[in-house]
């Protein structure tokens, strides 16, 4: 018999009978296997589909979350809706070419993933790198951070349910932009950072630019701090939840503020130096609660950490060529070669192997946050559902890396 | 610690000082901001001081293009001169990387600042950059400096003075040639 909804309403007892939320004999898409705890007679878990296109949701993930009244049971995490083979395209790309797919990895912290290209590439290839360059690439890294640091902060506030910082966040990150832009020549998709030094060197008054920068957004940090990191609700909803203690966060193979904020003193810019970290001061800020709100304070605290690195730069950078003697066509020796990179979301390492042709003969990436997308999954049972987004938020995942 | 409800007091402070702030808004279509000198955005050809083009038909950008957006068919005649029978750019699938221009050793093309890409229909993003025309002959091999090598890594500011002495040169050939055709 087939129950018409418009005139067929069963009766109260009915409802709880076999018409209420039964669970479907067809899984939905992606869902292969009937998540525990759902008991196919009485039915009383609900599966909600979360993404892949939502306002709320950090780019294009889904999460299948399995849920008892407001209480999450599990959450499967899917991704892939934003692949495009940055990996095999690589393989057919010349070594100054890679870059532009690599701005696509991490799309708000492009630089890094150029960076770290170009490492890898000066070791494979032998390259000596000038001195003037690695302080312009630490410069443009500085930036960048502060820029993906406001674009985590701003979202995670929308998250918990905040909305004016998010307003301010996207302003003063506009001046980055306007910063970036004029260095580089774009916005986002930089293609800046080149094997063997960076395109062109810094423009007339730049750092005028940059100064007036710092001036006004050590003005606005505390501003920033007060407005969301003061608030008593922000607080509440974020102190004590989605704890990664300092083992999980090793056993997941955290890196950067994820791993900071477990308690956990790893940054490459101090333990492995690369471009001109070696030269600078700065510190490096941990904390131990593993919780949401610590990984907002490390965030916070390392932008002002980025803001003294900067002010350094331009104080010490040296003059000289922006970029060493490289050939047009690059073809460096067979052999492999790994560099890594403390972008804003961790450890972003690129591993190439080269058989001596014009195109690396394979290219793989470790994509930071592709390792704190999996300590979400881990998280999420047990969290309520308006948790769970700032969980997953509080990661500061991309998913243009993830994905690539 | 502080009475609770300080914090979210000091937040509504700080939201009442910012609107007391200048607004930072730009009413976009009436008012545009002013691009940087390096922003990159569609490919445009460069001509010289005399109005004629400096393209010389060799086909590096478009072996360089990622994306494979730039297409040329020249027709060579007998003297090896070249003849562009168009040069077209898909400005739809460009991604601004900037690579073309990097790469072209004559100088011949630019990233211009035209950010207004809305077409109606896609076609109209297919531009024909040269239609027609002969291509500039390249500087003579002893007149021509050796071309920057480093990775990409030719500053135009300090490399466009040098270029340009060198391609104004085979202008007036360019121009004997085509009265000659004519």
């Amino acid at each position: 018999m087939t129950i018409d909804p418009r005139t067929d309403v069963p009766p109260a007892g009915e409802m709880l009978g076999d018409t209420h939320c039964p669970v479907p004999d067809t899984l939905p898409v992606g869902l292969d296997h009937v998540p525990t705890g759902v008991d196919r007679e009485q039915a009383e878990h609900l599966i909600v589909n979360f993404g892949p296109q939502h306002p709320s949701m950090h780019g294009v993930l889904r999460i299948l979350g399995e849920l008892d009244g407001e209480e999450m049971i599990s959450g499967e995490v899917n991704i892939g809706y934003l692949h495009r083979g940055i990996e095999k395209l690589a393989e057919s790309r010349r070594y100054d070419q890679v870059g532009t797919l690599l701005d696509r990895g991490d799309y708000i912290a492009g630089i890094h993933g150029e960076l770290a290209f170009a490492m890898a590439t000066e070791q494979l290839a032998e390259i000596e790198v000038p001195e003037r360059a690695l302080w312009i690439r630490t410069l443009v890294g500085e930036i960048t951070r502060i820029s993906s640091h406001l674009l985590w902060y701003g979202p995670m506030g929308l998250d918990a349910g905040a909305m004016g910082q998010f307003l301010y966040a996207v302003r003063d990150r506009e001046m980055l932009l306007d910063i970036l832009e004029a260095i580089t020549g774009a916005r986002m998709m930089f293609n800046y950072i080149r094997p063997g030094g960076v395109l062109r060197d810094l423009p007339a008054g730049i750092e005028r630019k940059i100064l007036e920068f710092l001036d006004h957004f050590e003005k606005m940090l505390p501003e920033h701090d007060d407005l969301l990191g003061g608030n008593e609700i922000f607080q509440l909803r974020t102190k004590g939840v989605g704890v990664i203690d300092r083992d999980k966060a090793l056993a997941y193979s955290l890196t950067g503020a994820n791993l900071r904020a477990s308690g956990v003193s790893w940054d490459l810019r101090k333990d492995r130096p690369y471009a001109a970290y070696d030269k600078v001061e700065f510190d490096v800020p941990i904390s131990n609660e593993g919780d949401i709100y610590s990984r907002y304070l490390v965030r916070m605290e390392e932008m002002r950490q980025s803001v003294r690195i900067i002010r350094q730069v331009l104080d010490g950078m040296p003059e000289g060529p922006h970029t060493a003697k490289v050939a047009k066509v690059l073809r460096p020796p067979a052999g492999e070669a790994y560099a890594a990179v403390e972008a804003p979301r961790g450890e972003w390492g690129i591993h190439i192997i080269s058989n001596g042709s014009d195109n690396p003969a394979r290219m793989r990436y470790r994509p930071p946050a592709f390792y704190a997308l999996q300590v979400v999954e881990d998280l999420i049972p047990g969290t309520l559902l308006a948790d769970m987004i700032v969980v997953a938020g509080s990661m500061d995942i991309v998913l243009g890396e993830i994905d690539r | 610690m502080s009475i609770w409800g300080t914090g979210i007091v000091k937040g509504l402070g700080i939201t009442i000082r910012n609107m007391f702030r200048k607004p930072i808004t730009v009413q976009y279509p009436h008012e545009k901001l002013e691009l940087p000198e390096r922003a990159r955005w569609t490919v445009e050809p460069s001509y010289d001081g005399e109005g004629n083009i400096k393209c010389t038909g060799c086909l590096t950008c478009v072996r360089v293009c990622p994306d494979h957006v730039l297409d040329m068919k020249l027709t060579v005649g007998e003297d090896k001169s070249k003849h562009i029978d168009y040069f077209r750019y898909e400005c739809g699938a460009c991604m601004m990387c900037g690579l073309c221009t990097e790469a072209c050793p004559f100088d011949a093309i630019h990233m211009s600042h035209d950010y207004e890409l809305a077409r109606t229909s896609a076609d109209e993003l297919t531009y024909n950059l040269l239609e027609d025309i002969d291509a500039a002959r390249p500087a003579r091999k002893a007149a021509e400096p050796k071309p920057k090598p480093a990775g990409g890594a030719d500053e135009k500011p300090d490399g466009a003075p040098a270029a340009e002495a060198t391609e104004t040169a085979p202008a007036p050939d360019t121009e004997a040639k085509e009265a000659q055709d004519a």
